[in-house]
Parts: structure tokens; C-alpha cells; sequence
């Protein structure tokens, strides 16, 4: 009863005139995102913390989640009419959405894509809806030592996920706390690593840090290669757009199942809206009748991924607004924002300011509402979009980061941070480094390094004290059984090969 | 990838070396409990030890005749410094140009000097960006923005 109290009362919020303007914004600039290849959610949303700054915070923060859920249904047009995915998320719907639209079934593919992404959306809402509350009033009893074994195992589960190779992802996960460590210590008001600049005081920027990681790296990058592409033309009138009575059948028991499984995979840290369309792929093509179709433009091979993707960006909501702990590089970036606005994530956000967290959850139904109908009767629109030539978006994103940055603290020297991550960016990218647990530490470095010491002291420097409090003995396990899964794999093949030799 | 990995190995090796120093300059404990330089230190001293791992891991793979560095060679190259200079003389020149001078000059310098797009294109979004730009942020959001000596 209570929830439903709250979440009449987050409508009531939700609903005003502002609230809804901004909420369609965030929805259509996030539709615009995912359909621009070469700037995915995470650049989106980064981009407009600077942007929102005069905003209130609900407002700002609703705009900006309607950017990451605009960008998991935009993706997929991109995907679907000239086989490059708008952001990472969306790879998977390439395969078989491409296929379709060469076999003439652009329409049906792009329709269902907006409903799949509809239905799991709005499951992964309704799934938040009853978790989070819960969850939060469980985290609620967390001391520092629950916090900073809650905050590792994120830390510890996104690095090793990330990328291809762990021991790079561990490093760029010190990196980025290395750099949170930098400004004057909260704790004994100490100055480290700021070398001089007086600007360096308050740490480096986090929006110029996160822009220049994601969007002024990646422009770089795209330099390297030709962004020229083959679009396939298709008329799409609103009927054609509609899948007929097979296509539900084929795809309704996937869409539920990957909405399922991604809302609770993107509750954990570290598995993120791509990694879920995979898996919601790969989970389809093992419980279908016929496998061999995969690939081949089978309209499940857009719903799975679809759903999956929108479910994930749902689920990783959860941690970020019942536990303040974000699970993947958009909602680093998000929980980013949240303190920028000087709200302070945690298990205490649904007490002391539940009209912002109820106002937010109910503009996600109004969101995907709004989506449906961007997504929908106005696909041709986006897909003309994608003629305007990548050529000229590359100035406008360097213009708009660099401006962005500059507004958030009327600072010069915000830009030069913003210049040496993007330079930093590109060498990691090149080198194989995710970039994502850069950001991510860097969110949740000061809370690490509050509740390591504050752990410490409490227990006058005894390590023990992480494992002889249960919640954080379980936390802290599964961190370092995740760190030293490869080491037990590289142990077992050994004994592998010893076994194959004798 | 194997030589780029020593080489990466070895750069951090040595940006950890430095992050330790600067941790270790730091009082080690406060009053209560562990100081301003416990964390850094640590950080520095994992990061160490990662890095030689990758050290160790990239000289123990063969020696490929195909290990190509992951960098562009060429027009590529250019481009991505060009784009690098563009950028950093953009923040140099923001508060003499001002606003709306800077960001059409370097729109159009990553046009026509980087993307080689035709003059006409150029201009047009060129003007179109900045002027667009001075709409959403001064206009709109309300943003101060620079100013060069005549005021715009």
C-alpha cells in the first residue's frame, strides 16, 4: 500500500509541465544518441550534467535517464538499416535486424523493436518499482564496513568484466581511484597530487573527466576509421510497422524471458545493457527449436537483444538508487550527476527525498510511453537522420563537450582535464583498457576511501574486521573469488596438461 | 599487441613508483586511524604489481611477425593531430577570441583542415554551430560565456 502511495504521489511530480517537457527532451536527445553511431548513452548523458546544472535536480536527473533509456530504443534503427550499431548495446540486433531489412522486413523489424523494448522497459520499471524500497531499508542497517565490501565488490566485478583482459581492467580501476584521489583528503583536509593548481583542490572535475574518457576519445578513434555507410532504404508507413500475428508468436516468450534475466543481470555491478543483449541473445538461439536460424533475419533476433537491453538499463537502477553503488559506466555517470546536484545516493535517498526517487521512477513509465511513440510512428524520421554525414556531427560533438565542460564551473582549466582524459582516453582505448572503471572508480573512490578508514578505525587497524561482520564477509568473498577466478582457471588447465603428460 | 603491452608496462611501472613516492610523502596515519597517504600508497603499490604482471605476460607471448602496433600510421595520423592541436589551441584562444569567434574557427578548422569538407559546407555549419550554441547556452540556459575585447 505504501508503494502505491509513493508512486501515486512520484506521478504527481513526474506530471507537472516542466517535468514532462524535459522528460520528452531527455527522451527524444537520448533517441538521437542511440541513433547516431559514434556517441553512445554514456557521452549523452555526461554532455548534458553541465547543460542541466540550472535545472532542479529532479528535473535534471529525469531528463538524463530518459537519455539512457532513449538511446537502448534508438540503437536499434541504426542496427537495423545499415548494419552499425548506435551504441554498444545494440551489436547484437545487427545480425539478425540487417537481415531482415535485406529481405525487404526493415518495417516489422524496426516496429518490433520499439514494442520489445516497450514490454521489457516497462517490466524492468515495474520490477524497480517493488525491489528498490525494499532493498534500500535492508541497506539501511549497512555500517562502513558493509559499504566499503559493497563498493569493492562493484569496484572488483566491473573491472574484471570489463574488456578483455582483467589484469588491464584491474589497472584502469586503481587509475580511476588514483584520481579520485586527488584534491584535498576529506578526511584530514590534506593536499595530494594536485601539483600546484589551485583548481586541482576539489578534484578533478567529474564531467571533465567522463568527457573526455568517452566522448573526445571516441571522436578520436572514429578519425581512424571511414564512417561511411550503406542505408538501406525502406518505406515505412505505420501499419507496415507493426508485426504481424506470427511475430508475436515468435517473439512474446522471448521478450519476457530476456526482460527477466537482464533486469537482474543489470542489477549486479559490472554487467551493463550490452552484456545483456548478448546473453539474451545467446539464451534464445540455446532455447529455440531452431538455432540454425539465428543470423539468417528472424524477428526474435531483434526482440531478444531489444528487450535485454532496455531490461538491463532498467535493472541497473536498482543499486544505483536503493544502495547509491552505479553497476555500469551510464549510471557511474548518472550517480555523477545525482552528486553534482548535491543529492546523496544511498539506502537514506528514499527518506530524504522521496519526491525526487518516486518522481523519477514514474517518469520512467512515462518515459517509455513517450518512446513508444517516438519509436513508432516516427522511425522515418530518425532514419533520415542517419544520412546527415558523421563528417559533420564530429565538430559539433568536440564543440559541445568542450563548451559543456567549460559551463559546469565557468573554469578554462575544466577543458585542459577534459584534454588530457581524451588523450588519455584514446591511448587506453587503442591499448585495449576499458575506460568504463575509470569513471566508475572515480565515483566511488571517496566512498571507498571513507569507509576503508572509518573501518579501520573502528577496529584500531584490524583487517578482520571485513570478515567477521557477515554482509561484508559475503561481499568481500565474492570480490576476491572474482579476482582470483582466472588464477584457479590457469591452475586447473595446468593440472590439465600435467594429467595429459604423465 | 605484445610490444605495445612492455612498453604500456613499463610507463605504468613507473607512474606507480611515482604514485607510491607521493603516497609515502603523505602522512602515513592521522590521529584516528590511517592518514591521507595510506589509500594512495596501496593504489600505487597494487598498480606496481600489476604492471608487471602485464610485463611478464606480454614477453612470455610468442613473438609474432604480425605484431603490429595497435596505433594508425598515415593520413590517420594527421588527423588525429590536428584534431589534438585544434582542441588545445581552441582553450588557449577562448577568452581572446571569445565565444562565438572561437567556436567557429575551430568548427570549421575540424571541417575543412581534418574532414576536408567543401568551403560552403564549411561556412555554413561554421556559423549555423556557433551561433546555435550561443542560443542554447547564453540565451536559454543562461550561461556566461567568454567575451573578446570588443564584446562578443
Amino acid at each position: 500500500m505504501d508503494i502505491f502511495s509513493n508512486i501515486l504521489m512520484g506521478f504527481g511530480v513526474a506530471l507537472s509541465a516542466q517535468n514532462l517537457l524535459f522528460c520528452l527532451i531527455g527522451t527524444i536527445y537520448g533517441t538521437l544518441i542511440g541513433v547516431l553511431p559514434g556517441i553512445g548513452p554514456v557521452v549523452g548523458v555526461a554532455i548534458l550534467i553541465p547543460i542541466t546544472f540550472g535545472l532542479n535536480a529532479t528535473t535534471a536527473i529525469i531528463t538524463m535517464a530518459g537519455v539512457y533509456y532513449g538511446a537502448m530504443y534508438g540503437g536499434s534503427t541504426t542496427s537495423i538499416l545499415i548494419n552499425v550499431p548506435g551504441e554498444s548495446a545494440s551489436v547484437v540486433t545487427c545480425l539478425d535486424g540487417y537481415e531482415m531489412a535485406k529481405k525487404g522486413r526493415a518495417a516489422p523489424a524496426l516496429g518490433m523493436a520499439a514494442l520489445a523494448s516497450f514490454i521489457a522497459g516497462t517490466l524492468a520499471v515495474i520490477l524497480l518499482t517493488f525491489i528498490a524500497p525494499p532493498l534500500a531499508n535492508v541497506a539501511l542497517s549497512f555500517g562502513p564496513p558493509e559499504y566499503f565490501a559493497l563498493a569493492f565488490m562493484g569496484l572488483t566485478l566491473v573491472t574484471s568484466l570489463a574488456g578483455e583482459s582483467m589484469v588491464k581492467g584491474l589497472m584502469s580501476g586503481i587509475f580511476g581511484l588514483v584520481v579520485a584521489c586527488v584534491g584535498v583528503d576529506a578526511v584530514s583536509g590534506e593536499e595530494r597530487f594536485t601539483f600546484g593548481f589551485l583548481s586541482l583542490l576539489d578534484g578533478a572535475g567529474f564531467i571533465s573527466v567522463a568527457v573526455g574518457l568517452f566522448a573526445v576519445s571516441e571522436v578520436l578513434c572514429n578519425l581512424e576509421e571511414s564512417m561511411e555507410q550503406i542505408f538501406i532504404r525502406a518505406k515505412f508507413s505505420l501499419r507496415s510497422l507493426f508485426p504481424n500475428r506470427q511475430d508475436w508468436k515468435d517473439s512474446l516468450a522471448p521478450i519476457f524471458r530476456c526482460s527477466f534475466m537482464a533486469f537482474f543481470l543489470g542489477n549486479l555491478p559490472g554487467a551493463g545493457a550490452t552484456i545483456a543483449s548478448f546473453l539474451g541473445y545467446a539464451m534464445e538461439k540455446k532455447l529455440s527449436k531452431h538455432p540454425e536460424k539465428f543470423g539468417t533475419g528472424i524477428i526474435e533476433g531483434v526482440a531478444a537483444p531489444e528487450a535485454a537491453n532496455n531490461a538491463a538499463a532498467g535493472g541497473s537502477m536498482v543499486p544505483l538508487l536503493a544502495l547509491g553503488i552505479p553497476s555500469s559506466g551510464t549510471s557511474a555517470v548518472l550517480l555523477g550527476a545525482l552528486l553534482v546536484h548535491g543529492l546523496k545516493p544511498g539506502p537514506l535517498l528514499f527518506q530524504t527525498s522521496p519526491e525526487f526517487v518516486w518522481g523519477l521512477i514514474a517518469s520512467m513509465y512515462i518515459a517509455n510511453i513517450m518512446l513508444l511513440i517516438l519509436n513508432l510512428p516516427l522511425v522515418g524520421l530518425w532514419a533520415s537522420l542517419l544520412r546527415v554525414p558523421y563528417k559533420i556531427l564530429m565538430p559539433l560533438i568536440v564543440t559541445i563537450s568542450a563548451v559543456g565542460v567549460f559551463t559546469t564551473d565557468n573554469n578554462i582549466f575544466d577543458m585542459w582535464v577534459m584534454f588530457v582524459f581524451g588523450i588519455i582516453g584514446y591511448l587506453m582505448r587503442k591499448l585495449k583498457f576499458p575506460a568504463a572503471p575509470v569513471v566508475l572508480a572515480l565515483v566511488l573512490g571517496p566512498l571507498v576511501e571513507r569507509t576503508l578508514r572509518q573501518s579501520l578505525t573502528i577496529s584500531h587497524g584490524d583487517v578482520t574486521i571485513f570478515f567477521t561482520r557477515p554482509i561484508s564477509a559475503v561481499l568481500i568473498t565474492i570480490a576476491l573469488v572474482s579476482l582470483c577466478a582466472p588464477l584457479l582457471r590457469g591452475v586447473m588447465d595446468w593440472r590439465k596438461k600435467v594429467v595429459e603428460i604423465s | 599487441m605484445r610490444r605495445a603491452d612492455q612498453i604500456t608496462g613499463v610507463i605504468v611501472l613507473i607512474f606507480s613508483l611515482a604514485v607510491i613516492e607521493g603516497g609515502r610523502r603523505m602522512p602515513p596515519s592521522g590521529t584516528f586511524g590511517p592518514g591521507a597517504g595510506f589509500l594512495p600508497f596501496w593504489l600505487g603499490a597494487a598498480m606496481a604489481i600489476l604492471s608487471i604482471i602485464l610485463l611478464v605476460n606480454a614477453t612470455r607471448e610468442p613473438v609474432q611477425a604480425s605484431d603490429r602496433s595497435p596505433f594508425p600510421r598515415g593520413r590517420a595520423v594527421l588527423a588525429i593531430l590536428e584534431t589534438i592541436g585544434g582542441l588545445a589551441a581552441f582553450i588557449l584562444l577562448l577568452e581572446t577570441l571569445g565565444f562565438l569567434v572561437s567556436i567557429a574557427l575551430l568548427t570549421a578548422f575540424l571541417l575543412r583542415c581534418v574532414e576536408r569538407v567543401r568551403w560552403l559546407t564549411t561556412a555554413t555549419v561554421a556559423v549555423g554551430n556557433a551561433i546555435g550554441m550561443f542560443v542554447v547556452f547564453r540565451m536559454l540556459l543562461g550561461v556566461s560565456l567568454p567575451k573578446n575585447i570588443f564584446g562578443f
